[in-house]
């Protein structure tokens, strides 16, 4: 039982909760409005991106990956966030 | 793909004996195929669903006060905790540990049935009140990105369950086929986490 307390995955883990529960509690506060808001939607997306990566390079192994690996993920994971937020900003 | 194991020296407790190794595809190349393939069609959607959002956002808004957020947010917690189980399913069984490898999967596998079990108390209200993807743009994106989605976590959990009966019947885990299956299954989780933040927290 300690063991899985103190494994390096169980911290990873720790993390993307308090995160996921800071994003809701985000929406929640200052979003909860449902208006225009573009400080919560960069907090928003930006955890979410950073949420996304830790599960690719911590739980799918990819820190350990050949480096084609890494970049295509890390790539797509970036490309995405740009059309994301591109678009987002030319939409408001 | 999987060349694991048999190097010496100290473990590594949080992936097994894989953090040994460099350049380590972790299970079956061709399922990389699969999981980039599928990030690429979601992105596709989630580029799209943020370029119409952007020509209507007030529609967009009012449509998002509609969603459970609480339920969304629960949903997240259950397979971010789903998928720490299979990482650290994964982890047992590489180190020979099956029975403890069962255990964790199985528990991985009761939370990923948690979340179409919480879906269904979102959906339900919200067809009984009229809401349905013809509603608006919204809607369309919604059911059609978390129906997917569903469809995924569904595959998900017949996969893991078929991780576990192999895990039972053999004595020496087929580490490229549990690693295939948990690169699967973190795929949904990481798939939600951005659906999480597009549908219901982005403002």
């Amino acid at each position: 039982m300690t063991s899985y307390i103190r494994n390096p995955l169980t911290l990873v883990w720790a993390l993307l909760t308090i995160v996921t529960v800071v994003s809701w509690l985000t929406a929640r506060g200052g979003g909860s409005a449902h208006v225009v808001n573009v400080t919560v939607t960069l907090v928003v997306l930006l955890i979410a991106a950073v949420k996304t990566q830790l599960v690719i390079w911590h739980f799918m192994e990819v820190r350990f990956a050949p480096r084609w690996l890494k970049l295509t993920t890390g790539g797509w994971l970036v490309g995405l966030l740009a059309f994301l937020l591109g678009f987002y900003f030319a939409g408001i | 793909m999987t060349k694991v194991a048999e190097e010496s020296g100290s473990d590594i407790s949080d992936t097994g004996r894989i953090a040994h190794l460099r350049s380590h595809v972790p299970g079956e190349l061709s399922m990389w195929f699969f999981v980039i393939g599928d990030l690429l069609i979601f992105g596709a959607y989630f580029i799209g669903y943020v370029y119409y959002r952007g020509q209507d956002p007030d529609l967009f808004l009012q449509s998002q006060a509609r969603l459970n957020l609480d339920i969304g947010a629960i949903n997240t917690v259950i397979l971010l905790t789903s998928s720490l189980f299979v990482a650290l399913g994964t982890s047992a069984a590489r180190n020979d540990k099956v029975q403890e490898a069962i255990r964790l999967f199985g528990i991985a596998f009761a939370l990923g049935v948690a979340f179409p079990v919480m879906k269904a108390f979102e959906y339900i209200p919200e067809v009984t009140a009229g809401v349905t993807p013809g509603t608006n743009l919204f809607f369309m994106y919604y059911f059609v990105m978390t129906g997917l989605h569903l469809c995924h976590v569904t595959l998900g959990l017949v996969i893991l369950g078929f991780v576990i009966r192999s895990l039972r019947v053999s004595a020496k885990p087929r580490m490229s086929f549990v690693e295939t299956a948990a690169t699967y299954w973190h795929m949904v989780d990481l798939l939600w986490i951005l659906l999480f933040a597009l549908l219901y927290l982005m403002r």
